[in-house]
C-alpha cells in the first residue's frame, strides 16, 4: 500500500498522467545492492541519486530512449575532468534523462544512439570518485529542472527491515546534547539533528543510507517533514524535498545525521517524536523528552 | 604586306611587355617554410633514479636559443607535459624541469599543478619545480585553467574556485551535470547536461545564463571562450546540432552567430579560441571547424579525428591541428582556409603539441620533441 503511495507520488512529481506509466522501468544492475540512497550524506554532499554496489554487473537501460552524452574518463578531449568517470546519459520518456555513472573504463557504449530497455550501456565500474565498484544511478526530471529520487520510479525491493534511529540532538552553539541521555538544558534557540539510517546489505557504502521520509513532532504538532523525493539547485546551492525545501549544507549534519529544523524550546518539558520510513514502507517510531529551564 | 607588318609589331610589343613586365614586377620568390628538428628526448627516467637523459639535439641543428625566424620566438616560460601517464615541466632547451607518473589525474597549469588521486579529499598545489605552494582540503578532482584553479565536486554538479593559499573563494551548484567548460581569465563557463551554459565571474557571480535550444534534445558539448572574455560559443544540441556564437555587448552576452552541423556527437568535443583569439577551432565531422571572429567566415581544415586543437602559428596565420586516433596521428598546419603548410604522419599512441611562437612542441608517448618553423 505504501509503494503504491510512493509510486502515485512519482507520478504526480512527473505530471504523468497514470503512475502506471511507471512501472516500465527496471533496475539497471541484475541484482541491485543499495550502497547509498536519495540524500544519503556522502563525502562531497548528499547523494541526488541511487549507488549500487556491483563487481563488473552489466549496466543496462532502465527504459528504452536515446544517448544523449557518454563520457569516457580518465583523459578525455576536454579540459573538464570526469569525477562522474565514465558516464552515459539516456534521455528516457516523459523527459526524464537517466544518468548511469561510475562504468567500468571504456565499456561505455558509444556507440549506440537509440536504446531500447535493457541494452547494456556499460559495465558496474569504479571510475571517477566512488568508494566503491558499482553504478550511481540518477534521474533527471528534465521538465522541472530537478533529480527525483529513482526509488520512486523504480520496481520496489524485497525490503523488510525498517530504518534504524540512532539519536536525537539538540544543537546549539557547536555543542550537541542527545536526547536520552540530557534530562534538561536552558532555553533557546535548538538545532534538531535525528541520526537515521537505512540498514543496507552492500558490500560498501557511500555513507549511512538515508530513509525516504522523516517527520519529526515536537509537543504533538509538526515540526518538520522530510520526504527525500526530489533536489534542485537555487540560488547556487543543492535544495532537497519538493515541500518545505532545505539547503542540503542545512540539511546535512554529518554521517547519517540530518539537521531537520531550528525551533526555539521555551521553559517546561519538551516532547519530541520522530517517524522515519524507507521507500519500501517500512516505519519505525522514537519519543524523547527534555525538561528546558 | 601591311598583314606581315602588323604581325611583326605584335611581336615586338610582346617582347618588350615581357621584358618589362621581368624589371617592373619582378618579386623575390617567397622563401619557403620548414619545420627543422631541434631537439628530441625521452621521458623515461634513467636506470637507478637518476634524473632523466640531455636532450639529443638534433644534427646540424643551431642551439634552440639561437633557433627560430618565421614567426616570432617562443617564451621562457616553462612548458608543460602530460603524456603516456607522466607529466612534468621542461624549458624550450629540452631540460626536464620536472616529471613524475600521475597517480590518478593531475591538474596542469603553466605556473603550478596538482596531482590527485581517485577517491581525492584534498590536494597540494605545487610550483614547476614540485615545490608545495599551498595545500586544498576539498574532495574532487581540481583543474586549472586561464590562470584560475578550480576543484569539481565528486557529484560533477558543483564548482568551487581555491585562491592562491588553496581556499575556497566560492562554489556554485549547478541544476544538472557538468558536461564541457571553457575559460578566459574572468569568465567561467559550464555547458549542462540539461542543454544550459552558466557563465561565472571572478567571485563566482552569474555574467551568463542562456540555453541554446532550438535542437529537438538538448544538450552542450563543448564550450570554449575567447581570451578576451568577450566571445562564448558552444555546441550543443542533438538532432540537429548546432553551433552558437555569444558575443558580449555592453553587459549582456547575446547570439552574433549561430549555425546547424552536420555533425551528431554525443561525446565531450575538443574546441578552443586560438590564443590570439583570432579562430574559434572546433571538432567538427573530418576535420576542425574554423570561425573566424572578424570576418565570421566558417572553413574546415580536413584532417580526420581532431585530438587537439586551437594552436596559432602566431605571425603566419596558420592554425596547428593535431588529428588522428589510435596509433595514428597527423600533426597538420594550416590556414584556416585549409592551405596546407604541413601535413605529418606520426605513430603515436598518446600524443601532445603545444605551439609557442615558431616553436612546435611535441609529445609522443614517452618523448619529446621541439620543432621550429623556419623559412628557407
Amino acid at each position: 500500500m505504501a509503494r503504491l503511495a510512493l509510486r502515485g507520488r512519482a507520478a504526480a512529481l512527473l505530471a504523468c498522467a497514470a503512475g502506471a506509466a511507471l512501472a516500465a522501468l527496471d533496475w539497471p544492475l541484475s541484482s541491485p545492492s543499495l550502497a547509498a540512497t536519495f540524500g544519503t550524506a556522502a563525502p562531497g554532499g548528499l547523494v541526488t541519486g541511487l549507488a549500487l554496489a556491483s563487481t563488473g554487473g552489466l549496466v543496462r537501460a532502465v527504459e528504452g530512449g536515446e544517448i544523449l552524452f557518454c563520457a569516457d574518463a580518465p583523459g578525455g578531449r576536454s579540459p573538464l575532468p570526469s569525477a562522474l568517470g565514465s558516464f552515459v546519459i539516456v534521455e528516457h520518456a516523459r523527459q526524464v534523462a537517466g544518468v548511469y555513472s561510475h562504468l567500468a573504463p571504456g565499456s561505455a557504449s558509444d556507440y549506440l544512439r537509440k536504446v531500447k530497455p535493457g541494452d547494456i550501456l556499460g559495465a558496474a565500474g569504479a571510475s571517477g570518485w566512488t568508494e566503491g565498484e558499482g553504478l550511481l544511478f540518477q534521474a533527471f526530471d528534465r521538465k522541472e529542472g530537478r533529480w527525483v529520487n529513482p526509488l520512486l520510479l523504480l520496481p520496489p525491493l524485497g525490503d523488510d527491515k525498517p530504518p534504524v534511529i540512532r539519536s536525537l540532538s539538540l544543537l546549539r552553539a557547536g555543542k550537541s546534547y542527545p536526547l536520552g541521555e540530557t534530562r534538561s538544558l536552558g532555553q533557546g534557540v535548538y538545532g534538531i539533528a535525528l541520526e537515521s539510517s537505512d540498514p543496507s546489505a552492500a558490500p560498501w557504502t557511500a555513507g549511512p543510507l538515508a530513509p525516504y521520509s522523516i517527520r519529526l513532532v515536537i509537543d504533538g504538532a509538526l515540526a518538520a517533514r522530510c520526504v527525500f523525493d526530489v533536489a534542485r539547485a537555487s540560488g547556487g546551492e543543492l535544495v532537497f524535498f519538493s515541500e518545505g525545501p532545505r539547503a542540503a549544507a542545512a540539511l546535512r549534519g554529518g554521517e547519517g545525521r540530518y539537521v531537520l529544523a531550528e525551533r526555539l524550546l521555551a521553559r517546561g518539558k519538551v516532547v519530541f517524536e520522530v517517524q522515519v520510513e524507507d521507500a519500501a514502507g517500512n516505519r519505525r517510531s522514537a519519543s524523547w523528552s527534555v525538561l528546558v529551564e | 604586306m601591311e598583314e606581315i607588318g602588323k604581325r611583326r609589331l605584335a611581336a615586338v610589343a610582346a617582347v618588350f611587355a615581357g621584358i618589362l613586365y621581368f624589371f617592373a614586377c619582378a618579386s623575390p620568390l617567397r622563401k619557403e617554410l620548414v619545420l627543422e628538428p631541434v631537439w628530441a628526448r625521452s621521458l623515461e627516467p634513467a636506470a637507478g633514479g637518476a634524473p632523466a637523459a640531455k636532450p639529443a639535439k638534433a644534427q646540424g641543428a643551431r642551439p634552440a636559443a639561437e633557433a627560430g625566424g618565421a614567426g616570432t620566438e617562443s617564451s621562457a616560460k616553462p612548458h608543460y607535459f602530460s603524456l603516456a601517464g607522466r607529466f612534468g615541466y621542461f624549458d624550450a632547451e629540452g631540460e626536464l624541469l620536472y616529471s613524475a607518473a600521475v597517480p590518478y589525474g593531475v591538474a596542469l597549469a603553466p605556473d603550478a599543478f596538482a596531482t590527485y588521486e581517485r577517491l581525492s579529499a584534498g590536494f597540494a598545489i605545487r610550483s614547476p619545480s614540485g615545490e608545495e605552494l599551498a595545500r586544498a582540503s576539498l574532495p574532487g578532482y581540481p583543474f586549472f585553467d586561464a590562470g584560475r584553479r578550480f576543484v569539481l565536486a565528486p557529484d560533477q554538479c558543483s564548482v568551487t574556485e581555491i585562491g592562491p593559499d588553496g581556499r575556497a573563494l566560492w562554489s556554485r551548484q549547478f541544476g544538472s551535470v557538468i558536461t564541457a567548460y571553457g575559460g578566459s581569465p574572468d569568465l567561467a563557463a559550464f555547458g549542462l547536461m540539461d542543454g544550459s551554459i552558466v557563465g561565472l565571474g571572478l567571485r563566482g557571480e552569474e555574467l551568463l545564463s542562456f540555453a541554446p535550444g532550438g535542437s529537438r534534445l538538448p544538450g552542450i558539448y563543448g564550450v570554449a571562450v575567447s581570451p578576451d572574455g568577450l566571445l562564448v560559443a558552444a555546441v550543443c544540441g542533438l538532432d540537429k546540432q548546432r553551433l552558437v556564437v555569444l558575443e558580449k555587448r555592453s553587459s549582456a552576452y547575446r547570439v552574433t552567430f549561430h549555425r546547424w552541423l552536420d555533425s551528431d556527437f554525443r561525446r565531450p568535443l575538443a574546441m578552443s579560441f586560438t590564443a590570439d583569439g583570432r579562430n574559434l577551432v572546433y571538432e567538427a565531422p573530418g576535420g576542425a571547424g574554423i570561425y573566424e571572429r572578424g570576418t565570421r567566415r566558417e572553413s574546415l581544415i580536413a584532417a580526420g579525428s581532431v585530438g587537439r586543437v586551437g594552436e596559432a602559428v602566431e605571425g603566419l596565420g596558420m592554425l596547428a591541428l593535431l588529428a588522428g586516433s589510435g596509433e595514428e596521428r597527423l600533426l597538420v598546419c594550416a590556414s584556416p582556409d585549409d592551405r596546407r603548410l604541413i601535413d605529418l604522419r606520426l605513430r603515436a599512441s598518446d600524443a601532445s603539441l603545444e605551439v609557442d611562437g615558431n616553436s612546435f612542441f611535441l609529445g609522443l608517448d614517452g618523448n619529446l620533441i621541439r620543432m621550429d618553423l623556419r623559412e628557407e
